[in-house]
């Protein structure tokens, strides 16, 4: 581990998070026979390094599909997994990275064959094991080849309240013309202080779509990225936060393209409660070369406590002039016209501000692939919302 | 019977007096229009009577049977039995039209006695068909994505299921075509009882072909100027409200008048 030293500590900029020591991890081996979350869905669910839940038709894993947790991709399909791995995130960007890509014991490899079409939601859920004092280090490796398409919904959660630290990289390569909708619910718990570092390699002609709940209770860094690799390639990066109490979310949501004609759009909506922190980066970066391309963003912060803080701060860095870039961003309070229209039907003030805040974050909700996750959006933005009054 | 009683109402926008003394009875089981041309305080008083934060009353008062409107909040004012329906209703998404109009209707129940789900289901499928609107608009995100007309059928079918004591229908013929017109007005003559009253702000007379009005009052410079039967619609849709100043003798510029 000697060489974590030498790496840099990655930026998230205005996010005061070295105290949290991310950079020391001793990865748990806590294990368990239950199942939290899953029972009905196509998916798999890995809780501590233990799989807890798994189903998928045998037709999607007659037509090659692969999805087990990376202790068994590392058994059963050694070769292709260290082929796929560190491709997206390379091992060496930054000591997080290097302390991931060396500490990792635990995650979800999923693999889809060119050509092959998963029709219903494809469930990923883990589940950190805070149970223990130590910690949670987690790698998920998508692999969707050319022509593919796969709606996920991947979510993130605490059983148990230690104290402890998380992280966890994600990386998908979606393949030439494939479609990926990546859906992510983050809903880890206020004793756990984590790293999270999603990735898309998206290649020519391919869509990756990212909808990101943020609805961490602890200290938590994020950083989300697409790499437009290909010509034509598009992503939408979304991403809804709520920080409330006195907890810390600092994001990094950015889109790099290097394809001609690519296309990428971030939109960040977030919601600050208590004496919490919320930052959100965003960074649009065009190469030279990518002609044709587009980089657009929005990231908007609704404040709803004084003593709570904000950032917005709106990134662009272009090096092709035959493009079309813009960005928006602003730190507001709740929109008054929506509020006096739903009081004007009656609803209490306090219910009012609910639905409004809901709706300031129905793009991303509205998005949401099951009923039960939307439903699970819903309420847990009104149980944040009960330490309000606080 | 109810009974919204404005006297000598004086409402200020942004330090601007537009209301200099309305006075003004609407009782339930009656219907009135207001109108007159632009600018002339229409909106402003219909704002003002629902409590927009934006309108400050100076002077005079409005009360809904004894009750002071001016000391209540907006959402008070709608418990109480007033209706708004807005000219430019506001989208919500991921808040469905059928939650909205269940909490609504939840809003004037007290705990223990909510609308069971079977029963509002029942009474939205029955105003939604007699609206012509589809199954699916229940589903949808409250306005998201509506268009004009249907932003203001969905007006009319909040008021359908609320079933408020004194509506306020602010320009809900905007922007509207005959069909959708006809609509609208259905259900509103479907809500006309001695239990309903409604005051309606329209720019133009074709709407009361539809609605028929008890109490016409035209609205000038801030104040009624006259009041009369439906025949005094028609008459102006003749003769156009600078005729009427003139009739009356008033010393009022009207915004559009260059234009006429």
């Amino acid at each position: 581990m000697s060489k974590t030293n030498e790496l840099p500590m990655p930026k998230f900029t205005k996010v005061r998070y070295k105290a949290w020591a991310l950079d020391r991890m001793t990865p748990s081996n806590e294990k368990t026979e239950n199942s939290y979350f899953l029972s009905n869905e196509q998916g798999i669910e890995i809780s501590g390094i233990s799989t807890t839940y798994y189903q998928l038709d045998q037709e999607l894993i007659d037509q090659g599909v692969i999805l087990m947790s990376v202790i068994d991709a590392q058994k059963k399909h050694s070769e292709l997994f260290e082929r796929l791995r560190g491709q997206v995130v390379f091992d060496e960007t930054d000591q997080l990275t290097y302390q991931n890509a060396h500490q990792f014991n635990t995650g979800i490899f999923l693999y889809i064959p060119s050509h092959v079409t998963v029709h219903d939601v494809l469930h990923l859920t883990l589940n950190q094991l805070a149970t223990s004092e130590a910690d949670f280090v987690a790698r998920i490796l998508i692999y969707v080849g050319d022509n593919a398409s796969v709606n996920i919904l991947q979510t993130l959660n605490t059983i148990g309240n230690k104290v402890t630290k998380a992280s966890i990289v994600v990386e998908v390569i979606a393949s030439e013309s494939s479609s990926v909708q990546f859906n992510s619910i983050d809903a880890l718990k206020e004793n756990t202080s984590a790293y999270i570092n999603r990735q898309a390699d998206v290649r020519s002609h391919a869509q990756l779509d990212w909808h990101n709940v943020a609805f961490n209770d602890g200290q938590v860094v994020t950083n989300l990225v697409s790499q437009l690799n290909g010509e034509n390639a598009i992503s939408h990066a979304n991403v809804i936060a709520i920080t409330h109490k006195k907890q810390t979310q600092g994001f990094v949501t950015k889109v790099i393209n290097y394809g001609r004609h690519s296309v990428g759009h971030i939109f960040q909506r977030g919601v600050i409660l208590n004496r919490s922190n919320l930052i959100f980066n965003g960074v649009g970066k065009i190469i030279k070369g990518a002609k044709g391309s587009d980089a657009q963003q929005e990231s908007r912060v609704l404040m709803l406590s004084r003593h709570a803080r904000g950032d917005a701060n709106p990134l662009l860095l272009i090096d092709e002039n035959d493009v079309t870039a813009g960005h928006a961003a602003s730190v507001g309070r709740i929109d008054a016209e929506q509020l006096y229209y739903l009081m004007s039907r009656g609803l209490s003030e306090k219910t009012a501000r609910k639905l409004v805040i809901r709706g300031f974050m129905g793009d991303v909700l509205a998005k949401m692939p099951t009923k039960a996750s939307k439903q699970y959006v819903i309420q847990a933005i009104e149980s944040k919302l009960i330490d309000e009054d606080k | 019977m109810t009974t919204l009683k404005i006297e000598n109402l004086h409402v200020t926008v942004a330090d601007k007096e537009i209301l200099k003394g309305v006075n003004l009875i609407v009782k339930t089981g009656e219907i009135h229009a207001i109108m007159g041309p632009n600018g002339t305080g229409k909106s402003t008083l219909s704002q003002a009577i629902m409590g927009h934060p934006a309108y400050q009353v100076t002077q005079g008062s409005i009360y809904l049977d004894d009750k002071n409107l001016s000391e209540m909040s907006v959402d008070e004012r709608a418990r109480a039995g007033l209706f708004l329906a807005m000219q430019y209703p506001s989208e919500i998404q991921g808040v469905t039209n059928a939650e909205f109009m269940r909490a609504a209707i939840n809003a004037r129940r007290d705990e223990h006695n909510q609308i069971d789900i079977m029963t509002f289901i029942r009474k939205l499928d029955e105003k939604r068909a007699f609206l012509s609107m589809t199954e699916e608009m229940a589903e949808r995100y409250l306005n998201e994505g509506f268009s004009g007309g249907e932003k203001k059928r969905n007006e009319i079918l909040q008021m359908m299921m609320i079933e408020p004591k004194i509506a306020i229908l602010d320009e809900i013929d905007s922007g509207l075509d005959i069909d959708a017109l006809k609509v609208v007005s259905r259900g509103v003559n479907h809500m006309r009882s001695d239990d309903f009253g409604t005051l309606m702000i329209t720019h133009y007379q074709r709407l009361l072909d539809y609605i028929v009005p008890d109490f016409v009052h035209v609205m000038m410079g801030g104040r009624i100027v006259k009041t009369g039967g439906a025949e005094m619609a028609k008459k102006l849709e003749d003769e156009g409200y600078a005729g009427l100043r003139d009739e009356l003798g008033l010393d009022i510029t009207l915004t559009d008048e260059d234009a006429d």
